[in-house]
């Protein structure tokens, strides 16, 4: 179980303003915003949560603090281990994270199975454990053809497959997924959301956000929906239709933003 | 921080450099082929080039008497040793059209008035040559018809000529000359391979790990971000020393071969051998000091880095720092630049210096580790500033760079906090910095009231930098009111400790004979000073300024956090490590520990104030009353301690020490009661 607890983050950005005296000069000038405005929610084991929203929306700074990447201006994050356990250490709570998004790339220099290997030594797993779980996942995810290749020398499909073998390697209770079906083609796409299916079978806590609305609409046990780092509709995908009297997700998602935008 | 883990990430870091094509290339490459190449080859290429010049026959013509022609003919061949070149005369028509034509190199004409001109086109190489032979055949012809004038009118011509003689002789030895010409040459050569086995490693494990994508890759593990940057530095550093002594190797054996091989051909008549075992040490202290400027070198192409997003951009940012690098240690070609007390603690400069010093011969021990600690002062404040900056999401997630705080603001600061290591860190640092350049100059040009502005800065420093991070006072300096006992028990220990600093000193003037000769110019300066002005600012201006800093921020923090043998020692370790004197290192840490002790038992930082204070004020009173305590004490003054004599100072050792320690100890038992 995942808890975020009334979490925010503040950035800075430049905004340019006209000054109104005689010599007409632009002045930049620094203003905060919330990219993350006071959001809370909880994510049960065995569940799939959909977070959704448009570009800029917070998507991706929520799910960074979420894996402790990044730390919240306030608020904070928390895990309840399978024994019962309160976790808020942002080290410990990486160990039983595994966070995957279209900037977490791989190194190119080693091939799958040094990286998983050096992975297993941070993590502290055992030398042997660590070699019987990569056989593992080199079966399971069907890359033992690949395993010793450098990975630039491995092809888009491959090298997707090759970022879900780093999140496994430590076994963790909870998957923050960015976007990881954003520009993939359908059969490697289909792998990903087998794969989080697979997962919540196993009693793990799955959080994704994403743009394919079909997708989440099957997916997902819940949905959040986010606009300008705060949350504006929850609830499961049967339910938000309910509401906005929609008949798929995609219709939802265009009233409540129609309705966001229009306050 | 975790030793498994940091292990791992170090291993990751250098596996990934080293199959980084562009390191690899800067790394073997380049100084194990192509500098040996370039060296030799070009040596190679000059000697061919000098000797396809002494075997050429330049031709000349002569406007002149045939007379004059034929007494160069016989000077051409008769003396063509002395001139260096073969020289043929030529006969032409029209001289300027025969020497634009290169037919001939140059030509001579004899003008009215009777004296010659020597022709020739300084465009050309041949035609330069020419004339410069020719000039030496003209000095020849000059003194044969000196000679014979004098010689016809009747005198002697070895009297006239040379009524006195004179040579040159070299004293030093062919090592020194050599040493000379190595230590101009090899700072450069060392500060630019550092520089440059650092440099494409530091912007690939920065720039280059943005650029590729797996910095976030990298922050979802779970490590801290001390453990992060340690094991790039330490991976960078490790590249950077290991290329720095490949290239130092190879160039230093392509040299050592251009030495020797334009030797044994000198050799020939003069039977030079070089002793090149004579720059062992030398080299061994090269390497010593090169693992340290590698470490600086790391550290500031690191944070410099840091700021691009793209190989590219950090290239640029990187080419100021070599700039700045390179001049640094051009500082060797410097006349009269000598490392002291002062440069020594300027970076890279001190580098240069000290590596030129010690190929000539010339190892200064105290300067050495001077030099050692301010490399390292440097860079533990770089890598603070890189953990800074590393801490900072905006350079990490590339979101400009406006937002770094290097420094929080007093006002975000919370009240009654007790500082952590970096902030001892830190602090040492700065005092150090401080210390080294106002106290110096201040030193330099207001002489004992320096000293006063020296020892100032190290008491406001821990009161300012406690202030600014709002920390609890009381606790920090452990200010608490001490018993008269404990201070009694205090001052034994003290005596204790001083008797055992005279043992170490007596037992280690075998080792270090120098350590005799302790009189500096600060002591023949404080001849003049009145006693009351001394006591203020030798014995009592330390003795609260040193406390507050080593027994009060430094102890105070690590009593905090690690184990009390720990927090003795280390702070002991400081203290000495502080005075920036090796052969005083020893005294002094025992003086300290006897502080460091007081000070931890007692609780109160008064006590060991106290115990300063007398220990200085003693110094004082031996330099400024030398008679009179010669007297009372005149063990303090023997060259040499017997057997006995140490003997006694170490039972009256024991016994003050524990006369001390159970004084203290006995106070505290009552408090518990």
């Amino acid at each position: 179980m995942i808890v975020a607890n009334d979490l925010c983050k503040q950035f800075e950005r430049t905004v340019l303003e006209q000054e109104n005296g005689k010599k007409k000069k632009k002045k930049s000038k620094k203003e905060k915003f919330y990219a993350v405005n006071h959001v809370s929610f909880q994510v049960e084991q065995g569940e799939i949560l959909g977070i959704l929203g448009p570009n800029g929306a917070g998507k991706t700074t929520l799910l960074r603090m979420l894996g402790s990447l990044m730390l919240p201006t306030s608020g904070s994050v928390e895990i309840e281990d399978q024994e019962g356990n309160r976790i808020t250490d942002a080290v410990l709570l990486k160990r039983s994270i595994g966070y995957l998004s279209g900037n977490t790339k791989l190194y190119h220099r080693l091939s799958t199975r040094e990286m998983l290997y050096m992975l297993g030594e941070i993590y502290e797993i055992d030398r042997e454990e660590i070699v019987r779980r990569v056989e593992e996942i080199g079966k399971v995810l069907d890359m033992e053809s690949f395993l010793d290749n450098r990975i630039e020398k491995l092809s888009t499909g491959q090298t997707q497959r090759a970022s879900i073998a780093r999140c496994l390697i430590h076994e963790p209770d909870i998957y923050i997924f960015d976007e990881p079906t954003l520009g993939l083609d359908i059969l490697s796409a289909d792998a990903i959301v087998n794969f989080m299916k697979a997962q919540k079978e196993r009693g793990k806590t799955v959080l994704y956000s994403t743009h394919y609305l079909e997708e989440a609409q099957f997916l997902c046990d819940r949905i959040i929906m986010i606009y300008k780092g705060r949350i504006v509709r929850e609830g499961s995908p049967a339910q938000i239709m309910e509401e906005c009297k929609a008949g798929n997700l995609r219709d939802a998602f265009h009233r409540v933003m129609e309705e966001v935008e229009a306050v | 921080m975790n030793m498994k883990r940091m292990t791992a990430l170090l291993k990751r870091e250098l596996r990934d450099i080293l199959r980084d094509k562009k390191t690899l290339f800067t790394m073997v490459v380049i100084p194990i082929l192509l500098y040996p190449l370039l060296i030799i080859g070009m040596s190679v290429l000059m000697s061919t080039i000098m000797s396809s010049q002494a075997e050429k026959t330049y031709l000349v013509a002569f406007d002149t008497e045939k007379a004059v022609e034929k007494e160069f003919e016989t000077i051409f061949t008769e003396n063509k040793e002395d001139i260096g070149y073969q020289i043929e005369i030529v006969d032409v028509n029209n001289y300027e059209e025969a020497l634009d034509a290169e037919e001939i190199d140059a030509f001579v004409r004899e003008t009215a008035d009777g004296a010659y001109t020597l022709n020739y086109l300084s465009a050309k190489d041949k035609s330069s040559t020419a004339v410069s032979a020719l000039g030496s055949a003209f000095d020849l012809y000059r003194e044969n018809l000196r000679e014979q004038k004098i010689e016809d009118a009747g005198l002697d011509v070895e009297t006239l000529l040379n009524p006195i003689s004179f040579q040159r002789e070299d004293l030093s030895s062919t090592e020194e000359s050599v040493g000379n010409l190595l230590g101009s040459m090899m700072p450069f050569f060392i500060i630019v391979s550092i520089l440059l086995g650092a440099i494409y490693p530091a912007i690939d494990v920065t720039a280059g790990e943005k650029e590729r994508g797996t910095l976030e890759t990298l922050l979802t593990l779970p490590v801290t971000n001390f453990e992060m940057i340690m094991s790039k530095f330490l991976a960078v550093s490790v590249i950077a020393c290991v290329s720095a002594m490949l290239n130092v190797f190879s160039m230093g054996g392509a040299m050592v071969f251009l030495v020797s091989s334009s030797m044994s051909s000198m050799a020939d008549n003069m039977n030079i051998t070089i002793h090149y075992e004579t720059f062992i040490p030398g080299i061994l202290f090269t390497l010593i000091v090169m693992m340290f400027f590698a470490l600086l070198v790391t550290a500031v192409c690191m944070c410099t880095c840091v700021f691009a997003k793209s190989f590219k951009e950090a290239n640029n940012y990187a080419t100021p720092v070599m700039l700045i690098f390179m001049f640094g240690s051009y500082v060797t070609m410097i006349p009269d630049m000598e490392l002291t007390a002062q440069t020594a603690a300027i970076p890279i400069v001190n580098v240069a210096l000290l590596v030129e010093g010690l190929f000539q011969f010339s190892y200064n021990y105290g300067l050495f580790a001077i030099v050692l600690f301010s490399n390292v002062a440097y860079s533990l404040l770089a890598i603070m500033i890189l953990g800074k900056i590393y801490n900072s999401e905006a350079v990490l997630f590339s979101e400009g760079l406006s937002s770094i705080k290097l420094v929080s603001k007093r006002s975000d600061i919370k009240e009654k906090q007790m500082p952590g290591f970096g902030d001892v860190i830190l602090l040492l640092c700065v005092v150090l910095l401080l210390i080294f350049y106002v106290g110096s100059y201040a030193q330099i040009k207001w002489g004992f009231a320096g000293v006063a502005i020296q020892q100032g800065i190290i008491l406001l420093c821990p009161l300012v930098y406690a202030w600014y991070i709002k920390a609890d006072g009381k606790k920090l300096f452990s200010l608490k009111p001490v018993k008269p006992l404990q201070i009694l028990g205090s001052v034994f220990m003290g005596i204790g400790a001083f008797l055992g600093a005279l043992l170490i000193g007596g037992l280690l003037m075998p080792v270090f004979p120098d350590s005799a000769e302790g009189l500096t110019q600060l002591d023949n300066m404080l001849t003049e000073v009145p006693v009351s002005l001394l006591v203020l600012v030798v014995a009592l201006m330390p003795a609260i300024g040193e406390e507050l800093l080593f027994r009060g921020f430094v102890m105070g923090t690590l009593k905090n956090k690690c184990k009390p043998v720990v927090t003795v020692l280390v702070t002991t370790l400081i203290f000495a490590a502080y005075h920036m004197s090796l052969i005083k290192m020893f005294t002094i840490g025992i003086v300290g520990l006897g502080l460091t002790l007081a000070a931890y038992k007692t609780g109160s930082i008064a006590a060991s104030m106290c115990v300063h204070f007398l220990n200085n004020l003693l110094s004082v009173l031996i330099s400024k009353y030398p008679e009179q305590l010669q007297k009372i004490f005149p063990v303090l003054f023997k060259e040499k301690l017997g057997i006995s004599g140490m003997l006694i100072l170490a039972a009256v050792m024991i016994v003050g020490v524990s006369i001390g320690w159970m004084l203290i100890s006995s106070r505290k038992e009552n408090v518990k009661e």
